[in-house]
């Protein structure tokens, strides 16, 4: 193809369209990528897997973060909200109560963390970041006491345990039951965080807090909720993980975290206007599980799956940044 | 090349410096002689303080040359212009509090052998030299923090002769200091005038200009408009060439009647900052309140707002006590507050136009906790063509506004919420000429709405010119109240240094 003066009006369309949908052209790279080099990959059992095992749980962690994220702050504890709701959860089945109780106690232990996380930051005025480091030491630590050293608990029997683990596996309307969770959370995030008061009081607060503060915003009370959400949709994630399992692994939690800020911040970036948004975490959580079930399935071991994930963050964020510039 | 009368030791032409969309400067020249004081004045955003950070290497111009003691200077950075002998004294004390009076003298110019300083040797110079310049005898191992203002002006001015300054610029020197002060810094200024140095006093304050300087350059929307001799030019005449228009047309009046007192305050305390202060503002009145800095007129505002906790006494909004320890609650008893800092409190820039406007209101806008966005937008766009804020749309950036849109966006915020009480504290501080009209034209139709406003400010004319009152502050107490001709800026500024009090007696 010639290139002649009266094409620059055409270039300049194309950056502006390959800028506006950098994210998705991306993803759909990835996607042919992946599909091209193994023939599992697009199969219906695989896509069910991915979402199920790789999506559900990483990404409502991540939507608790991205409340505490749009807010100015961060929470680092979220694997220990992940690990006290799974721990109580199956300690109450194995210990032969209901459902309903294992949910509550699991729920009520994630909100523990939540509360002495807004009490240290409004309370205390410790940084969010040193507060939820401190409550993550003192989470590891207690789960290791709880359990003699970090010995698993097993859900062996029992009928809420079989029911909760056939609740996991099995699909409502087509859908499996994780992945309803999730959108019925992620709905509810979204109206929360970008139609509500609520939100609006976040996004100010993350932008400048200062203005939040003079413009009669009660800001500790907010921001004290925005802590005891992000705990209490890690403890969702706790009591789907336990009920997918059936088991409780002390640490296990902590494997989210990094994940669930990395998708966040890439769902920050892939944004218009670079703030923290529902959408925005779905597909960075979207981008990291693809990856990370593509690279398996064409045999890279799990090491060398943290390298090529490391590599592809860069490469579509600056593929990003760069459209972006030229599009300007 | 040396010419007899005047010898120019800076010589600035053609300065142009954009921001964004804003003007800073267009075309500014500055002329700079040597044994002799050079006056520079203008309204706050004029670009005073722009050409002088372009002087001082801070901020580089899109264009214009500049020529220092006979030198083109290509690229100024803050240490090569010290080196030409361009020394600044900044309005705010930039010196480490924990240093000796011997460190800071030698800041950045230290003496010693290798990287070993010697604090004694810097301590006995420096006291040698305070001795020579000023007749001070000061120890000069007594730590910055314990010095008075003034001391501390002079140890910069040291500072200054010590790395043999050939141009002394001082932005508001006085700003902080005493009667007694300002008239021995005057002495050594004339001092160093006489000694051949070329000296830029930077003032609001034109009495001082008047009684010091040689000549004075005046700057209006980033350019000079002239340069006359002080002793020639009545002052009236410079204020004019400031605002570019007749002082009365800067200050639009307006017959507003008073209703009944809004916001009454009595025996407001807080230690260490002021006691026993009680005044009202009536609806429909403007009170301004002044105090130089420390004098305990900001902290008064920040008690009002809840910032601050007062000791003791009370604060009536329409007769109903308040109990203000938070500015949550100052906001939900109808008092809206303009703060200084707007960037830092006022309005947050990386939000949109709607958002901070509807931000101290949103409850007004949604039910069950949803914004409502087709009223939440209505709202927004009334207030927008209201106050005429110039932004592309309601979804913009507050960045992208200019500092006066941006200062009618954070008025809006509070007018969403129908304010009873205003509080203002310096709102024109960096505001274009023009917006500042703008936002006196609001204040007076925020007061023909019946709204009280207390305004905070150390601009004496903005206060002579917009206010029904001005309350005095000095020394943490109310030491005076001046209204109709006694309210000029000459008995302001006395009032306010402690020189005089009580024109009308304080208000009750």
């Amino acid at each position: 193809m010639s290139v002649s003066a009266n094409d620059n009006n055409t270039k300049a369309s194309l950056r502006g369209f390959l800028a506006k949908y950098s994210v998705l052209i991306a993803f759909a790279a990835i996607v042919i990528f992946f599909a091209v080099a193994s023939p599992t990959f697009l199969t219906p059992a695989n896509l069910f897997n991915v979402l199920v095992n790789n999506v559900v749980m990483l990404a409502i962690v991540a939507l608790g973060l991205t409340i505490v994220i749009s807010s100015g702050g961060i929470d680092l504890s979220v694997g220990v909200s992940v690990d006290m709701a799974s721990m109580i959860f199956v300690m109450l089945l194995a210990a032969g109560y209901s459902g309903v109780v294992g949910v509550a106690g699991g729920l009520g232990a994630a909100l523990i963390v939540g509360i002495l996380n807004a009490i240290l930051i409004t309370r205390l005025n410790i940084s969010p970041f040193l507060a939820t480091l401190g409550v993550l030491f003192i989470g590891q630590s207690t789960q290791q006491l709880a359990t003699s050293g970090g010995q698993p608990i097993y859900l062996t029997s029992g009928y809420a345990a079989d029911q909760f683990n056939a609740i996991a596996r099995t699909a409502l309307f087509g859908m499996p039951t994780p992945v309803i969770v999730l959108i019925v959370l992620a709905v509810a995030v979204h109206l929360l965080l970008h139609r509500s008061v609520f939100g609006r009081y976040v996004q100010a607060m993350g932008a400048q807090p200062g203005v939040a503060w003079y413009s009669g915003i009660r800001v500790p009370r907010e921001l004290s909720m925005v802590h005891v959400l992000c705990a209490l949709l890690s403890g969702v994630t706790g009591i789907l993980l336990s009920a997918t399992v059936k088991s409780y692994v002390p640490l296990s939690g902590n494997a989210f975290l990094l994940d669930a800020i990395g998708a966040t911040f890439i769902g920050t970036t892939l944004s218009r206007e670079r703030k923290p948004s529902v959408i925005g975490t779905l597909l960075g959580v979207l981008l990291l599980a693809i990856v990370k079930n593509g690279l398996l399935l064409v045999g890279w071991n799990f090491y060398w799956q943290q390298v090529g994930i490391g590599v592809l963050v860069f490469l579509v964020l600056a593929a990003s940044f760069g459209l972006r510039r030229a599009a300007h | 090349m040396q010419t007899a009368k005047r010898e120019i030791a800076v010589s600035m032409t053609g300065i142009s410096k954009r921001f964004g969309p804003v003007r800073a400067l267009e075309d500014a020249n500055l002329e700079i002689a040597r044994g002799s004081i050079l006056g520079l004045v203008g309204q706050n955003g004029a670009g005073k303080s722009t050409i002088i950070k372009v002087l001082a290497g801070i901020i580089k111009p899109d264009s214009g040359s500049i020529v220092i003691n006979g030198e083109t200077a290509s690229t100024l950075t803050p240490a090569s212009v010290e080196k030409l002998g361009v020394h600044f004294i900044h309005q705010d004390r930039l010196l480490v509090p924990t240093a000796t009076v011997g460190e800071a003298v030698f800041l950045g110019h230290e003496i010693g052998l290798g990287p070993f300083v010697s604090r004694r040797a810097m301590e006995r110079k420096a006291a040698d030299l305070l001795k020579r310049f000023f007749g001070m005898e000061l120890p000069a191992g007594t730590l910055v923090k314990d010095l008075t203002t003034a001391q501390q002006k002079v140890v910069q001015i040291t500072r200054a002769l010590a790395q043999k300054a050939s141009v002394l610029v001082l932005d508001e020197p006085t700003a902080a200091l005493v009667k007694r002060e300002v008239d021995s810094l005057f002495d050594v200024l004339r001092r160093l005038r006489d000694d051949g140095i070329a000296v830029v006093f930077i003032s609001h304050y034109m009495q001082e200009i008047e009684k010091l300087c040689d000549r004075v350059t005046v700057m209006r929307n980033g350019t000079d408009v002239g340069t006359v001799d002080p002793r020639v030019t009545p002052i009236d005449e410079i204020i004019s060439m400031m605002i570019a228009r007749d002082v009365g047309e800067m200050f639009p009046k307006r017959a507003v009647e008073l209703g009944a007192p809004v916001l009454e305050v009595s025996n407001l305390r807080l230690g260490g900052s002021f006691e026993n202060i009680g005044f009202n503002v009536r609806a429909g009145e403007i009170v301004g309140l002044t105090g130089l800095l420390g004098s305990g007129a900001k902290e008064i505002v920040q008690c009002l707002f809840g910032l601050k906790t007062a000791d003791g006494g009370q604060v009536r909004v329409e007769g109903r006590e308040l109990s203000l320890s938070t500015p949550v609650k100052a906001v939900r008893d109808g008092i809206a507050m303009l703060p200084e800092d707007r960037r830092a409190h006022g309005v947050a820039l990386g939000l949109s136009v709607r958002e901070n406007i509807s931000l101290a209101s949103l409850r007004r806008y949604s039910r069950t906790g949803m914004v409502s966005r087709s009223s939440e937008n209505q709202a927004v766009d009334g207030l927008i063509k209201e106050l005429s804020i110039k932004t592309p749309h309601r979804d913009a950036l507050v960045r992208e506004l200019s500092g006066g849109n941006q200062q009618k966006v954070a008025i809006a915020k509070w007018l969403s919420c129908q304010s009873r009480v205003y509080v203002l504290d310096e709102p024109t501080v960096a505001v274009d000429v023009g917006a500042k009209v703008e936002i006196y034209n609001l204040l007076n139709r925020l007061a023909g709405e019946g709204a009280a406003i207390l305004l905070l400010s150390s601009d004496l004319l903005e206060l002579v010119g917009v206010c029904d009152r001005v309350l005095v502050v000095y020394r943490g107490r109310l030491a005076g109240s001046f209204s109709g001709p006694a309210m000029n800026s000459d008995a302001l500024l006395a009032a306010s240094s402690g020189a005089r009090s009580n024109a009308d007696g304080v208000a009750a």
